[in-house]
């Protein structure tokens, strides 16, 4: 459940949060960092992270309201380090990225102005709608600058804004369109689309260095609510509590315990466990019927209903995650893994989430189960324990395992029908056979193979082409049988919780840690200390310096390699 | 042949009686479904329903319209007269024959089946009458199949459904309640006495990402007793199949609005992948037939030839006044798929179960997959 503060620009109007006094208050923005506005230096562009599809979506529907539609594709992110977030860091835009977002600000920027809204957002009714009016035009942007930039705007910016809407609205004659062309170039400013992390020179600590309080307020945003800061934090950061370690901790607090914290941990697992890939992922529905279209939204779904309801609502262990037997079903994702499920929606209605607890025992329990796993890793046809293991490895282990060399030969493993190797497991012994494979393989298979129990939609079987499945696997030299064997063995493997660590770490920041650092080190025993309660492990880096800190040269080069 | 009346005829006849005895039995049959439940239910939703039809030689069945297939839509077979031109008559006095098929003068005389098989139950008919099942070689009664088979909507043979049962099953799948089969017994993995239960469920069958009915959904039964029928039963050799008895099932346009089958008979057989396969057959009430199939959008069929064949042919519960036979024997082809069932309370009480029906089913060479390239 988000409580929102959708459509705040709406209320900003309306006078209930007075917003527009960050724009009013000179003395607080000076205090704050006049030159924020300024161009970006080489290496702020260079830690500059481009919002997401999920936050700029969540953003405009959080300024502009709910009823703004977004209409257009975005540029393909890309992963870096096993984070979309850290490739959010070292992308550029192309071109094509450019006209698409331009071609969605534009989209916006029209129902804004339209008949539907203006009166809601804008604000003012201008004094004639066939030429500009610059006192409506500037107390709108007075008022959408801070929240668009997220730091209020310098007079020139609004000025140039203003400028910007005059002049369209007198060549086209019409207040609205002008209005519509100069929101537009808000909306492909960089920044709107970069989240920068400038720093300033630190009054108290003279020599060094500190982030400024408004992209502190941004960073903290969009790392625990994934959206634009909300009113009170950009109070905070305007009257300089962010700056201080008790504003800094009131601030945090505030979000962790704030429904939207449930936002933030979604966008936070759906790049860690590597859900983009889903756009890719399609089954053969003559071997997989049950994998209908909607499962695959809905089995990304379910493992983060799972993962919330696990951090935020029982404030349980990380590693429990891999083993608890509770979760959240519809009716389709209970028809793929076979268990019942009873709901008396009625026909046509759409299907509820209804929570679910397996049986003691049951295979099915933990995310690795899931279909968000099971058949996300798998090709459309047969299931691929290689895949499986490398995944495993790389999401949520945070291991690299290098890619197969180009001319390796798959006919073992793809012919699925050769009497000879009728299990996964005969066919990828076939396929060690070349050495070539065998050393990556040796990595990844072991951990797959125990799940072989899951075909490649996720559902749960005993056998293949009528040979009983043997499930047994092996991580980091702890051997196991079946999935609830792999389950049990990630969860008491060291490099589960630290791989966690660092994904929320570079998830807020951009960059992997510099995990030779003592804050570092206090955060990892701070989440020990928890036991691994995420929330206190998203808490202690939120407070830590070294979230707001410059990276560290070799941590910048790790990422653009 | 004359056949006890059905019980909805019955309840006209002897209300107090039926009722008596109703509700005896409903009772006795839930001690008994529910003893059942308690060793092993697995359960199913029909996916697949339609008359058995049988035409691998269409020439052998219908040797006329396998020359001439418009003979059989559109024409008077025997007289070469088009049908508008046959008068019908009430009180002398034209009058549309559709609405009053029994006023036409003549019998159009559609051609029937003549061919030797047919699927379906020996219901104790009229040896003259009796086709061979191509499964059991045993002999089957099946007048109405006789009298439809050689209409073009039903040139089909299984798993082909015939063209005059596809659309109506279709909207059937996607917009009424589904039929639920539970089947219990003390150890289904062997072969022993059942219990056969038919309901409807309170929701409407979900398709698969193929297009067919999806298995492993959970259905809710209609707490009503109107579609409620408990039939005893065993398994043997991996087939089903029941005690005589009675079957009713409340359906809805443009399907059938009821499966009202007396002197019900059954045989089910599991597939590899849990699915179940195999025919109901008995006597049926063909003017309640006719009258359905007729307000389909039927597409191309002869209704009033088809309405004076089922007539001529139909075979047991002749009225006592007129003589005319008022049942007519009739098979039905079905397929289910595994599901789970709860009553209306949430109770969970059949399971879905890919073992199947009774004994090891062997699992076959799974079919290629396709072949895709990567780890």
């Amino acid at each position: 459940m988000k409580v929102s503060y959708c459509g705040s620009l709406a209320i900003v109007m309306a006078g209930a949060l007075p917003l527009v006094g960050l724009a009013a208050e000179p003395p607080s923005i000076a205090a704050t960092g006049a030159g924020a506005a300024t161009p970006p230096s080489e290496l702020e562009f260079a830690t500059s992270l481009r919002l997401s599809p999920s936050q700029y979506q969540q953003t405009i529907a959080d300024i502009f309201g709910d009823s703004i539609k977004i209409d257009g594709r975005f540029e393909p992110e890309q992963r870096d380090q096993g984070l979309l977030a850290i490739g959010a860091r070292v992308e550029n835009f192309t071109d094509s990225g450019l006209e698409s977002y331009y071609h969605i600000a534009k989209g916006i920027a029209a129902q804004v102005v339209d008949e539907r809204h203006r009166a809601a957002l804008i604000g003012c009714a201008p004094r004639s709608q066939t030429s500009a009016d610059q006192g409506c035009a500037r107390a709108f942007f007075a008022r959408l600058g801070p929240l668009l930039y997220r730091r209020p705007l310098t007079e020139q910016e609004l000025q140039d804004r203003v400028a910007a809407a005059g002049m369209a609205a007198d060549q086209l004659h019409d207040f609205y369109s002008g209005m519509r062309q100069s929101l537009s170039e808000m909306l492909i400013s960089p920044d709107f689309l970069l989240r920068f992390r400038r720093m300033e020179p630190d009054p108290k600590h003279p020599g060094q260095e500190r982030m400024s309080a408004f992209d502190k307020a941004a960073e903290l945003s969009y790392f625990l609510w994934n959206t634009t800061p909300d009113p009170e934090l950009m109070r905070a950061a305007a009257s300089g509590q962010l700056d201080t370690e008790a504003g800094l901790t009131r601030q945090v607090n505030r979000l962790l315990g704030a429904p939207q914290v449930g936002d933030g941990i979604r966008a936070l697992f759906a790049d860690m466990l590597g859900f983009s890939d889903f756009e890719a992922v399609s089954k053969d529905p003559s071997f997989f019927p049950r994998y209908t279209p909607n499962v695959g939204d809905e089995a990304q779904e379910q493992t983060l209903r799972t993962i919330v309801d696990h951090i935020v609502n029982r404030h349980g262990d990380y590693r429990d995650l891999f083993t608890t037997p509770h979760t959240f079903l519809t009716e389709d994702l209970a028809a793929l893994y076979n268990v019942p499920l009873i709901d008396r929606t009625a026909n046509g209605q759409p299907q509820r989430w209804i929570p679910y607890t397996y049986a003691a025992g049951d295979p099915r329990a933990g995310i690795l189960s899931e279909a968000s796993f099971t058949a996300l890793w798998s090709p459309p046809g047969r299931t691929s324990p290689t895949a499986r293991g490398k995944a495993l490895r790389e999401h949520l282990l945070c291991e690299r395992v290098p890619p197969p060399p180009g001319n390796v030969s798959f006919k073992f493993v793809d012919d699925t029908s050769n009497p000879d190797y009728k299990t996964t497991r005969d066919r990828l012994i076939a396929h060690r056979t070349n050495p070539v494979c065998a050393g990556c393989h040796k990595l990844t298979d072991p951990i797959g193979l125990a799940l072989e129990n899951f075909d490649s939609a996720g559902d749960f079987r005993t056998t293949e082409n009528g040979v009983q499945i043997n499930a047994a696997g092996e991580l980091n030299g702890k051997q196991f049988v079946g999935p609830q064997g792999l389950a049990q063995a990630v969860h008491d493997d060291p490099a589960t919780t630290s791989c966690v660590a660092r994904r929320a770490f570079a998830f807020e920041t951009g960059y992997m840690p510099p995990t030779q650092d003592a804050h570092w080190q206090q955060i990892q025993q701070q989440f020990a200390a928890s036991h691994y309660d995420v929330l206190e492990l998203l808490r202690a880096i939120a407070l830590s310096d070294l979230s707001y800190s410059p990276p560290q040269s070799t941590q910048l080069a790790a990422a653009n390699r | 042949m004359r056949i006890e009346p059905s019980p909805r005829r019955a309840a006209a006849r002897h209300r107090s009686t039926r009722s008596i005895v109703a509700t005896v039995a409903v009772a006795l049959a839930w001690v008994l479904a529910a003893s059942a439940a308690s060793a092993e239910t697995r359960g199913y939703v029909v996916s697949w329903f339609a008359i058995a039809t049988n035409n691998p030689d269409f020439a052998q069945n219908c040797p006329r319209a396998a020359k001439d297939p418009n003979r059989v839509k559109f024409v008077v077979v025997d007289t070469e007269v088009p049908q508008r031109d046959i008068p019908a008559l009430v009180d002398g006095k034209p009058a549309p024959a559709l609405d009053y098929p029994d006023a036409l003068q003549k019998d159009p005389g559609i051609e029937t089946v003549v061919g030797k098989y047919a699927y379906g139950f020996d219901l104790g008919g009229p040896a003259a009458n009796k086709f061979i099942d191509p499964d059991t070689h045993s002999a089957v009664d099946d007048q109405l199949w006789r009298a439809i088979g050689c209409t073009s909507g039903f040139q089909a043979t299984p798993p082909v459904l015939p063209y005059n049962e596809t659309a109506p099953w279709g909207t059937m799948i996607d917009t009424s309640p589904a039929y639920a089969i539970q089947v219990s017994g003390a150890d289904l993995s062997k072969d022993g006495p059942v219990t056969v239960t038919l309901d409807r469920t309170l929701r409407h069958l979900e398709r698969d990402a193929a297009g067919g009915v999806r298995s492993g959904v959970s259905y809710v039964l209609d707490p009503s007793p109107r579609s409620h029928n408990v039939l005893s039963g065993e398994i043997k050799d991996g087939v089903l199949t029941i005690n005589p008895g009675y079957i009713y099932l409340v359906g809805d346009m443009p399907f059938y609005t009821q499966i009202d089958l007396k002197n019900a008979h059954m045989r089910l057989r599991s597939q590899p992948d849990g699915e179940v396969v195999g025919y109901w057959g008995g006597y049926t009430d063909w003017h309640a037939w006719v009258y359905t199939f007729t307000a389909r959008p039927a597409g191309g069929a002869d209704n009033l030839g088809i309405y004076w064949a089922l007539k001529r042919l139909a075979d047991a519960d002749p009225d006592p006044v007129t003589g005319q036979n008022q049942l007519i024997s009739v098979t039905w082809r079905m397929e289910a798929v595994p599901a789970f069932l709860a009553t209306n309370d949430g109770k969970v009480v059949a399971m879905a179960s890919s073992d199947g029906l009774g004994g090891k089913v062997e699992q076959p060479m799974e079919a290629q997959r396709p072949a895709s390239s990567g780890q």
